[in-house]
């Protein structure tokens, strides 16, 4: 019958409309066309690709952020992360011109081995997620100091200036390349490997999981190495595409809050349980789209931080989840619901 | 009753200190001594290597006003810890309160505490705003906080503008930052009341009775009349207006207000309050215990940046001792410290005057 | 029940069975001895209960059946087979499954991945799941728990009722044999209830061993085969449905005779004394609508119907934790009008709540200040400043009006029993000197003995003249002690009864709707 099938196909419009990356694309695309009519130089395509490229650093730390999110945990120390992994890598490729492929491997190694440092802290020493990281936050921060000895990285071999700026197809940066391919890995592995599925599992109801033979600790261990390694690839991005490093590198952008903030706009919820790559992935675009914005809008980039801000309460109040309270305590004079 | 406290019987249950008898009160106030503990070897340590540590010249004394700020908003932040809930904007709203007062000291050409009193019932202003979104609209405050964060101090960049005020007059550089009274620093006074304050009014007043019970359940505490919202808005409101007197304070010590100085504070006051025994949970703690734990981490910084350290090394060593004190008050809880935390609590019990405990009816 | 033979749906053939016997558990806790050399098995083909008091050890004995806690000594042996150092997961890979009270499913996960959790299936290539197998298993085994939803939805779109199924249906898909209930009924209406039981037949019939603990002691003697009775951590008592009878079994878990006291007030007449609680039209869609009653000095009115008919939402409502959309509430001929739970008690109204660890009590906080969250407002001071020990004096008085046994005052709120944490709040809520009362389930949770305690308090609060609303979905609760019971169904009073009225059978029939008022 075609008003069923009419009928059917406007529910399935409805649903995926109220899923959060359509609504994210939706704004990207909406913010986009506004800013073009503003600004007609806005959406040019080496404009396009610029944005795209700069999310990406976001994205790879943000979709590591996000797995640790879901298990009900958060990863402040992903700045330092990622500059240790820069200048690891930074230096020996500005002095000793050291083969790409090795520092890819070298990034990797180090994410992971400072992500074990976490993982530790909180499944085996059994320290809150929150302060575990705030506290390897300050000591990979120092390491971080330590390491450069106040140096910086001023310049890299052609390899990495490549793969941060050239395209590896035409039209189509290798910056992009990166990005997509961490999110389709990412993606994959959470929807289709039984480690991936277990994080949601743990996220959701650690107890139940256990009981059903889940080996909890490892998987948050897991979670957090994880989380480390992306950050360390993030430095790599971040290493070829901006082209230095430093003692500040990874904390001088506040990547550990912008990366919360990318995965919350996602639609990740903080208390566990829900997240998708995608919408990170989304969710790291819109706040380079954003940005860009901002610089060709005049708006003094000091204001951007408070936008962040703005958009963090925005994306709670527009959460399918907590929304509706939100939503529901603004129309009332009563304070919110303490009665669930 | 025998003189032994483990071994009283109670209408036929032994009572045992290891049941939580004196349970989770037991181990806030053995955390305390440790902290004292640790405090006492720490200034032994500094009185045998720092020359001149215990008078004149470069001494304890003087030092504190150095690390004081810190420890001021490490004060007002417990309190919102004590909550249940946290706050990020802390840092970000002592450089703001500093630009704040000495902009309008310096374009307004306002008396200088004036423009102090007005940048500080702004910050109480801000921490309410906090408070009521956190109360009002259920958003979680890491959230809110993380948000308001970065608004404040985009603010504070804006107001400071490329190069903001210094050169603060005399008598307010005096008593904010490097007077004394006899060999007592003004910085050390200020810290001394509003510690003093801070610490009855959570133990020893009905607002603080409300704020503790929130933290332990924030449910239970509106079923039995608190009333939360309220609660929470006061909470945030205190600890943005000490982070703003912190502000004032390193306005003061640095004859400078700038837009970065707050943010890296922030990291060092929820290791205070953490460290101090403060459960993030909210709840369980003591205020002494942030007391204490602000001191010896202000001394492990303050000697770590004599000795040549860089703030950044100080700043790692604080996560380092964060990290073990963690460890040490994590295993007093397990199994195998108990036994220890027992022994201690005993220990302790019979330096009080103990009541025996009540015979409950059958 | 027929068997159905489609690809991927499970028929069970009638099972071998696994027998799942324990012997001489014993277990401690900080000294003290909560079960003490139990023995006990479970046949297939059987459904077995466990009853006893609060504390009596039936759910430490279920938790050590099911590896959640391990015995300081005993053995426990699974189809002739022995059990050593069996922990939660290890016992569900060993085929024992445990209902929990309130069902822990995965919320944002859809049912078949809550059934498949820990085991999920793959592809050749052993890391990868495959979801098209297990998502036509799950409609089998979902089919085979009665459950006729699709097995995509989200967990939390499932009533509990349904989760409580989910978890049924995850037994058997983890190939469980032995199956325990932790007071399953609990969260349920009577028709979730019965489908239940009838889930639990089905299994039962298929050769399952089940295992059940209840205190309501009606539903166990309705359903089940055989009964094991546990006191004080011993059993006291084992036997076929058929050996034992009702109050043998009471009188075993009590270790005394109890008699019901009816209460001797119930025929006086209260319509000439003052009114205290006047509630008229209150209204908050879709919990409940048009409440209207007046509550008498010294009267105990009953609200009663079944769990989910909006009692507690009505008194959260009087008590001003939700806003009516309409209606008012008067206490004393005062109208309350912008209500909050702070007002109401200081207008002499309070409210016990139903959930008491939720909701109540402070868990890790010690007795004293327990008790006095009530009338913080309200502590001795000297200036702002509280005053401990006149505090301490306060609420040692309070406890020992209600009788509260515990270590000392200064003991934690959590190391108390459930009786006891329930006479602290009853402590805390007298402290206010309160002229009305809601209690919301007082009983809830309680054992037997301490039950008729609570009774025996309420009694005698009432005949001092407190006026008590007492919303209970027992209805033997609501005979027993109320004065006067109004019928809750579906957010309407449907019906009252009074005095010589209130009877189990009627009041039974309004509240599942079936008399029209």
């Amino acid at each position: 019958m075609p008003e069923e099938i009419g009928e059917k196909a406007r529910s399935r419009f409805v649903t995926i409309l109220r899923r959060r990356d359509a609504q994210l694309l939706i704004a990207i695309l909406l913010m986009s066309a506004i800013v073009d009519v503003m600004r007609p130089q806005f959406l040019t395509s080496s404009n396009i690709s610029f944005m795209l490229a700069g999310s990406v650093v976001l994205m790879v730390v943000g979709t590591g952020q996000m797995m640790v999110i879901v298990t009900r945990g958060i990863d402040l120390s992903v700045s330092p992360i990622l500059g240790i992994a820069a200048i690891a890598i930074g230096f020996p490729a500005q002095n000793h011109n050291l083969n790409i492929l090795v520092a890819v491997v070298l990034v990797i190694l180090i994410g992971f081995a400072l992500g074990i440092g976490n993982g530790l802290l909180v499944t085996v020493a059994g320290i809150p997620p929150i302060i575990a990281t705030l506290a390897t936050l300050s000591v990979y921060g120092g390491l971080q100091f330590v390491f450069t000895s106040g140096l910086t990285v001023i310049t890299l071999p052609h390899d990495y200036v490549a793969v941060g700026l050239e395209d590896i197809v035409p039209g189509i940066p290798w910056l992009i390349l990166i990005g997509a391919g961490v999110v389709i890995m990412a993606e994959l592995f959470l929807k289709f490997t039984p480690w991936g599925r277990a994080i949601y599992a743990v996220g959701n109801n650690a107890d139940a999981a256990f009981r059903s033979g889940i080996p909890v600790r490892r998987i948050l261990f897991m979670t957090y190495i994880i989380c480390g390694v992306l950050a360390g690839v993030a430095g790599f991005v971040y290493l070829c595409y901006i082209g230095s490093a430093d003692s500040t590198t990874g904390s001088d952008t506040n990547t550990n809050l912008m990366s919360i903030a990318a995965t919350l706009i996602g639609g990740t919820s903080l208390l566990g349980g829900r997240g998708r790559p995608l919408g990170t992935a989304l969710g790291a675009v819109f706040l380079s789209v954003a940005d860009t914005a901002i610089v060709v809008l005049r708006i003094l980039p000091i204001w951007e931080p408070a936008g962040v801000g703005v958009l963090i309460l925005l994306a709670v109040v527009t959460d399918r989840q907590s929304g509706p309270a939100v939503r529901r305590a603004l129309r009332t004079r009563h304070h919110a619901e303490v009665v669930p | 009753m025998s003189a032994n406290p483990a071994g009283v019987e109670s209408a036929g249950m032994p009572v045992d200190l290891s049941a939580d008898r004196r349970g989770r009160a037991s181990i806030d106030q053995v955390w305390v001594w440790v902290l004292v503990l640790l405090l006492a070897l720490e200034l032994l340590y500094f009185s045998l290597t720092a020359t001149g540590f215990w008078g004149g010249g470069k001494g304890m004394l003087t030092a504190s006003s150095e690390f004081l700020d810190v420890s001021v908003m490490a004060l007002g932040l417990s309190l919102v810890i004590f909550a249940g809930e946290i706050d990020l904007s802390i840092g970000a709203m002592a450089s703001l309160v500093g630009i704040v007062m000495a902009q309008l000291w310096h374009v307004e050409g306002l008396n200088i505490w004036l423009a102090t009193l007005i940048a500080l019932v702004m910050a109480a202003g801000l921490g309410a705003l906090n408070g009521f979104i956190v109360a009002k609209f259920g958003i979680g405050s890491l959230l809110v906080t993380l948000a308001t964060q970065f608004i404040f101090s985009s603010v504070a960049t804006a107001v400071g503008g490329e190069s903001p005020p210094y050169g603060f007059p005399r008598g307010f550089l005096t008593i904010t930052g490097t007077g004394s009274i006899g060999p007592i620093p003004a910085d050390l006074i200020i810290f001394a009341v509003l510690a003093l304050f801070i610490g009855l009014l959570v133990s020893r007043t009905r607002a603080g009775r409300s704020l503790v019970l929130t933290g332990h359940n924030r449910l239970a505490a509106r079923y039995s009349g608190v009333n939360v919202s309220r609660t929470l808005i006061w909470a945030f409101t205190l600890s943005a207006l000490f982070a703003g007197i912190a502000g004032i304070m390193i306005a003061g010590v640095y004859n400078a207000a700038r837009d970065d100085v707050g943010i890296p504070l922030l990291l060092p006051s929820v290791t205070i309050v953490v460290l101090g025994g403060v459960d993030i949970f909210g709840g369980k703690g003591r205020v002494s215990g942030v007391i204490i734990a602000s001191i010896i981490i202000g001394y492990v910084t303050v000697g770590l940046l004599d000795g040549g350290s860089t703030p950044l090394t100080a700043t790692m060593v604080t996560g380092i001792v964060l990290i073990i004190g963690l460890i040490i008050k994590i295993s007093l809880d397990r199994r195998a410290g108990i036994a220890f935390r027992d022994a201690l609590a005993r220990f302790l019990a019979r330096q009080h005057l103990g009541k025996a405990p009540v015979a409950p009816d059958a | 029940m027929s068997a159905t033979v489609t690809e991927g749906v499970i028929s069970p053939p009638k099972l071998q069975g696994l027998r799942y016997e324990g012997t001489s558990l014993r277990k401690s806790f900080d000294g003290a001895v909560v079960l003490d050399d139990a023995t006990i098995t479970f046949e297939p083909g059987e459904i077995h209960a466990i009853v006893g008091e609060n504390g009596a050890g039936k759910s430490t004995l279920v938790k050590i059946l099911s590896g959640i806690y391990q015995p300081d000594s005993g053995t426990l042996v699974l189809g002739g087979e022995r059990l050593i150092g069996l922990h939660p997961h290890t016992a569900q890979q060993r085929g024992i499954y445990l209902v929990p009270q309130e069902p822990s499913l995965m919320a944002s996960l859809s049912v078949t991945e809550n059934l498949f959790v820990g085991i999920l299936r793959r592809k050749r290539v052993s890391f990868v799941v495959d979801w098209r197998p297990m998502r036509r298993e799950a409609s089998g085994y979902l089919e085979r728990v009665g459950l006729d939803i699709d097995p995509e939805m989200r967990a939390d779109d499932l009533s509990v009722a349904q989760q409580q199924l989910v978890e049924c249906a995850r037994a058997l898909v983890h190939r469980c044999q032995v199956l325990f209930f932790d007071e399953p009924t609990s969260p349920l209406t009577e028709h979730e209830a019965d489908t239940l039981f009838d889930v639990m037949r089905s299994l039962r019939d298929s050769g399952f061993t089940l295992g059940f603990i209840s205190h309501r002691l009606d539903e166990v003697l309705a359903i089940s085969d055989r009964l094991t009775v546990l006191r004080d951590g011993k059993i006291v008592m084992r036997g076929t449905r058929d050996q034992l009878t009702r109050p043998a079994v009471v009188s075993a878990m009590v270790g005394r005779e109890i008699v019901t006291r009816v209460r001797e007030r119930g025929k006086r007449d209260f319509t000439t004394s003052k009114g205290m609680l006047a509630v008229s039209n209150l209204t908050l869609e879709p919990y409940f609508r048009d409440i209207s009653f007046v509550l008498r000095e010294g009267e105990i009115l009953g609200l009663g119907g079944l769990v989910g008919s909006g009692r507690t939402e009505i008194a959260e409502t009087i008590y001003g934790l939700r806003s009516a959309e309409r209606g008012s509430v008067e206490v004393e001929g005062v109208t309350l009008a912008h209500r909050t739970p702070r007002a109401c008690v200081d207008a002499g109204l309070i409210y016990l709540p139903e959930d008491r660890g939720r909701h109540g009590i402070f868990a890790e906080v010690e007795v004293t200040r327990n008790v006095t969250a009530g009338v913080i407002h309200r502590l001795p001071r000297r200036g702002p400043l509280l005053r401990p020990a006149a505090e301490r004096r306060m609420a040692e008085e309070a406890t020992k009006t209600t009788a509260v046994r515990m270590p000392t005052i200064d003991a934690l709120m959590k190391t108390l029993s459930g009786g006891n944490q329930q006479r602290s709040m009853l402590a805390r809520w007298l402290l206010a000197g309160p002229k009305v009362a809601i209690f919301d389930e007082p009983t809830r949770g309680v054992d037997v003995g301490a039950k008729d305690d609570i009774w025996t308090l309420v009694d005698k609060l009432a005949h001092d003249g407190l006026a008590c609303l007492l919303i209970s979905s027992e209805l033997t609760e609501l005979t027993v002690i109320c004065d006067r019971v109004l019928a809750i169904y579906e957010g309407s009073v449907v019906g009252e009864l009074s005095g010589d009225d209130i009877t189990d059978a009627r009041l039974g029939a309004m509240v599942v709707g079936s008399v029209a008022q």
